[in-house]
């Protein structure tokens, strides 16, 4: 959906910073999302803190809620996918190529 | 009723979270299709108490997780199978895999039981992680409610996209409706079907946390908060990766 959501708004985004969480994502304050998406997936209290801190800096305390908000729901949405091993579904060659290119493949269910 | 207030946070948070997650904690606390409301808050309680399970911990560190053997550090009375599933859903759930499931299902577990697993794991996830986020403590859990689980299961399932039965896509004039428009729905909806109201929680969590369901295939389509929708699928593509996600 990133894709998708840079063409319609017509931004140039880096896919590679998904993987990677370093670089220019080329969306506004991207560094600070992902620092902040880090911190709270995988980072202590300590690290949360500064992050959370540094984003509500740049970009205010309604900015800082809605991430939290949509970080905490896609901690949910990936489980339910890992639990009950859905298919991905059609993908196109798009898709296929992307999926390559970041090294998602590597992630792909085991039997 | 336990009712969730987030005013005391050092950041104000706008109060449809803590309506939406109080909402969660009264379905939480009832009675559901498989599971006493007394299972069902034992489960939570085991989800919170994962991350610090000895087993999980090194499951997590090995190569592979079924090169480790023993007992999970259990906090309540669910059977083994249940306990197993809940943890490792919670701490390794991108490295489980359909003879994992098999096997919880071979040692007793019901499909339904399971399904109502994932749904409870995962609806508190997403409150954990959001207080997490905020820095406000997790809400206690709710006293749970008497009475029995009522059993419910869709008359119409299929077994096509996942390890377990889901509702069809088409589910025009069902009972199930309602959990999201005929024939357009992603599998990561229907996944929980096998359980309604588990769907029910996500649509309602999702509205609060991210988007509406039937706004999500639209790409042009953002909250009206004060992220743009490329700033919230930043996110959700950073948080999948981190989790290994392949989905």
């Amino acid at each position: 959906m990133l894709r998708e959501s840079s063409r319609t708004h017509e931004e140039s985004v880096d896919f590679a910073v998904l993987m990677d969480g370093d670089g220019e994502s080329g969306v506004p304050h991207g560094a600070k999302l992902l620092r902040f998406a880090e911190a709270v997936v995988s980072g202590s209290a300590a690290d949360r803190d500064t992050a959370r801190r540094a984003l509500a800096g740049a970009m205010g305390a309604e900015a800082l809620v809605d991430a939290a908000g949509v970080i905490s729901n896609f901690e949910r949405m990936v489980r339910i996918a890992d639990a009950t091993g859905i298919s991905i579904g059609p993908m196109s060659e798009e898709d296929h190529a992307l999926v390559r290119e970041l090294g998602i493949d590597r992630f792909a269910p085991t039997t | 009723m336990t009712t969730i207030s987030y005013s005391d946070a050092r950041y104000p948070i706008r109060p449809d979270f803590a309506q939406a997650h109080s909402r969660f904690w009264e379905s939480l606390a009832r009675p559901g299709a498989w599971w006493t409301g007394a299972e069902r808050v034992a489960i939570a309680r085991e989800a919170r108490a994962a991350p610090q399970c000895r087993l999980c911990l090194a499951a997590r560190a090995a190569l592979s997780p079924a090169a480790v053997t023993g007992k999970h550090d259990r906090v309540s009375d669910l059977p083994e199978t249940a306990v197993d599933a809940v943890h490792r859903i919670v701490t390794d759930a991108a490295r489980l895999s359909p003879s994992w499931y098999r096997k919880r299902i071979e040692s007793g577990l019901s499909d339904g039981h399971y399904v109502e697993i994932v749904g409870i794991v995962v609806a508190l996830s997403s409150v954990d992680a959001f207080c997490r986020a905020m820095g406000v403590p997790l809400p206690p859990l709710p006293e749970p409610v008497a009475g029995e689980p009522s059993g419910y299961r869709p008359a119409r399932l299929v077994s096509d996209e996942g390890w377990v039965p889901m509702v069809p896509p088409d589910n025009a004039g069902t009972v199930e409706a309602d959990l999201w428009p005929s024939g357009r729905t992603g599998n990561v909806i229907r996944a929980m079907s096998l359980v309604p109201d588990a769907v029910r929680t996500l649509k309602d969590l999702s509205a609060v946390h991210y988007l509406a369901n039937e706004n999500v295939r639209k790409a042009g389509v953002d909250r009206g908060g004060a992220l743009t929708r490329s700033q919230m699928e930043l996110l959700a593509g950073r948080v999948s990766a981190l989790n290994r996600c392949y989905y």
